[in-house]
């Protein structure tokens, strides 16, 4: 090993895929979502040792933060009623939080050991700064950001007209 | 970026405005006839922009030239026309209409961003736009079961695509660290031996795998027969024709600007799928009893035709892709016009039930399509024999004998499947079956482009001089 900066770097990437192999085979959608989230933080911390603290703190902020937790929120709502209390205390047994709980204790000690470990250096590059990115973005990238705005838009509108229920109900027909 | 690259960036910015204009529209007052005339109105004057919108390099993302501007102009028409079909179509069949017209600007600016992007991330971008107004598109009629199961499996099937796609990306990043193309082919054409890291073959054909699977070519061309059968026949048209046509006109950039120095691997990459897709898409179809699948084999098996195009990537090879290209855009079209206009409110006529006799009960419709399908097939006097002459002069002039054999075989084959389509059309009814039945809907505006499309046909195979013309204009700038 050169750079002492690439052992994180794999121990973090490691995390990310265990956590979502563990995602993708849970049955129970609550479950899944932790693992998810836990995955999405290791690749936070991915890119934080690439260089890149900036995207990985939108990582955290946008995916782990905002949309996961939006997730969580919508199916935790859809379970309501007396029955589904029963079902929510099996679901908080030891055996569904150990797993992301010892997933995310390693990504928390890796991020306590970067940030203690001084000066912080990238595994490959530089740093880049959020002055550079905002730069990059509104310079050579500027076309990319309007490009993706119209990707939202036809997202957004797909989404929109997909997913409305009709008055009707929402049989479909053969 | 200054004034000067704005104005080159017209027809996008056109196509753009036009988008939001009708989303606007529709947020004010929901009317079907308007949202459909903005989009005309848009769609029109992005193509007259093409013709005098100067040539620029806007930013390293997008390269807007002449190439770029044909091959705009060719996708908003072809949305033009899908735009005409739709109209009858969605009206019979969707209490919310509007919506279309939005989705289907925003996937044809995306295949605009393609042909004009220089660089990986507009490329991406574009793709990326497209596909995800695509899924919208492909489940618009979502109170059906074929659209939202075609539209569940382009979702699926165009997720890991892009996965491919970006991890390709990352590893040509990875090793050459850059990622607009002139600067790509010329690190690539000045270190001989290969990259420092020997990532750039491996990424290279992960690449392939992500545009591969837009084209729809060999081992990626499982999801097309699903997806052509499940959309509604315009979403059809428009997967077949400007998606792809957005993604081979990006092909060809590359391939042009990589120039003579690519890499003997990569091109016996490329021949093995231009022959699987040959083979494949025309032996697949034989065993098909379903129009729209017939089709979606049949476009499997153009787009490795018009792959030997891009492996030649001379000049003559581009110039043959690009004739190949309008004509495959007239004949699909006016194919998929014709099932458009047969189709009633229930389903898509797609069997050959439906086409029984039409000769007997439709004439003129049954002609139209009869030409299409000799155009797909490549009998002379079309289009589509002139695209597959050129495309065979220009595999002649640098030796692909291979793929000439193959192409020559394949078309041969294909030559069955079509006439068969073409037989049922002139199978004498029974007597009793005679009688004409009603058209689902009086469609003036359908008609109006099936006989504009069967114009270009004969046009394009009887005089094709003014089109190569505009087409060696329009190349003239990237050789």
């Amino acid at each position: 090993m050169t750079n002492p900066m690439e052992i994180p770097f794999f121990a973090a990437g490691a995390v990310a895929v265990i956590a979502t192999l563990l995602a993708i085979t849970r049955t129970i959608a609550v479950h899944a979502l932790l693992y998810l989230i836990v995955s999405l933080l290791a690749v936070a911390v991915v890119f934080y040792t690439m260089g890149a603290p900036v995207v990985a703190a939108l990582e955290v902020i946008i995916y782990a933060g905002a949309i996961v937790v939006l997730f969580v929120f919508v199916v935790m709502m859809m379970n309501l009623g007396a029955q589904d209390s029963e079902t929510e205390r099996k679901w908080l047994a030891w055996r569904a939080w150990i797993g992301p709980a010892v997933l995310s204790a390693l990504l928390l000690f890796e991020v306590i050991y970067l940030v203690v470990r001084a000066p912080v250096s990238a595994t490959i590059g530089s740093i880049s700064t959020p002055k550079e990115i905002g730069l990059a973005l509104y310079g050579p990238y500027l076309l990319g950001v309007e490009l993706a705005s119209m990707l939202l838009l036809g997202a957004l509108v797909g989404a929109c007209h997909v997913g409305r229920i009709s008055r009707s109900g929402r049989e479909v027909q053969q | 970026m200054g004034c000067v690259h704005v104005i080159s960036l017209l027809p996008l910015l056109i196509i753009a405005a036009t988008s939001v204009v009708v989303l606007l529209a529709i947020a004010v007052r929901r009317n079907h006839a308007a949202a459909f005339g903005l989009t005309l109105a848009g769609l029109a004057a992005g193509i007259c922009s093409t013709f005098f919108t100067p040539p620029n390099q806007a930013t390293q993302l997008l390269l807007m030239d002449r190439y770029a501007f044909f091959f705009m102009g060719l996708l908003m028409a072809a949305s033009l026309f899908i735009a005409l079909l739709s109209y009858g179509y969605l009206a019979a069949r969707e209490a919310r209409r509007e919506e279309f017209y939005v989705l289907l600007l925003v996937a044809t600016l995306g295949a605009m961003t393609l042909t004009a992007s220089s660089h990986f991330t507009s490329l991406f971008l574009g793709i990326e736009i497209l596909s995800v107004a695509l899924y919208g598109l492909i489940a618009y009629l979502r109170d059906r079961s074929l659209p939202l199961e075609a539209g569940i499996k382009y979702l699926v099937l165009a997720g890991s695509s892009s996965a491919f796609l970006a991890f390709g990306i990352a590893l040509v990043y990875a090793d050459l660290g850059v990622l607009d193309f002139a600067t790509v082919a010329q690190r690539i054409s000045s270190t001989q031996s290969g990259s420092a890291l020997g990532l750039l073959i491996p990424g290279t054909v992960l690449i392939l795998v992500g545009v591969g699977f837009k084209l729809a070519l060999a081992p990626f061309h499982m999801w097309t027969p699903d997806v052509y059968e499940g959309a509604p026949a315009p979403v059809t048209a428009f997967v077949a024709t400007v998606s792809k046509g957005g993604m081979f006109a990006l092909l060809l950039r590359y391939f042009s600007l990589s120039g003579a120095d690519r890499s003997p691997r990569l091109l016996l990459v490329l021949s093995i799928i231009a022959i699987a897709s040959m083979l494949a898409g025309n032996l697949l179809a034989l065993f098909s009893t379903n129009i729209k699948r017939i089709l979606a084999y049949s476009s499997i098996a153009h787009m490795g035709y018009l792959l030997v195009a891009a492996e030649v990537s001379s000049r003559l090879g581009v110039g043959a892709g690009a004739f190949y290209l309008v004509a495959y855009f007239v004949m699909i079209l006016g194919a998929l016009g014709v099932v458009t206009l047969l189709s009633s409110g229930e389903r898509d006529a797609d069997r050959f039930e439906d086409y029984r006799g039409l000769f007997w009960r439709r004439p003129v419709l049954a002609l139209i399509f009869t030409a299409m399908l000799l155009s797909l097939a490549g009998i002379p006097l079309t289009a589509g024999f002139l695209a597959k002459f050129y495309l065979v002069a220009a595999g002649a002039d640098s030796h692909a004998w291979l793929l000439i054999f193959v192409l020559v075989v394949t078309s041969t084959i294909g030559l069955f499947y079509y006439l068969r389509v073409v037989g049922v059309m002139f199978h004498q009814p029974a007597s009793e079956r005679l009688v004409p039945e009603p058209l689902p809907r009086r469609t003036p505006a359908v008609s109006v482009v099936l006989v504009a499309l069967s114009a270009f046909l004969i046009w394009f195979g009887v005089f094709p001089s003014p089109l190569l013309r505009l087409i060696q204009f329009a190349i003239g700038k990237i050789f």
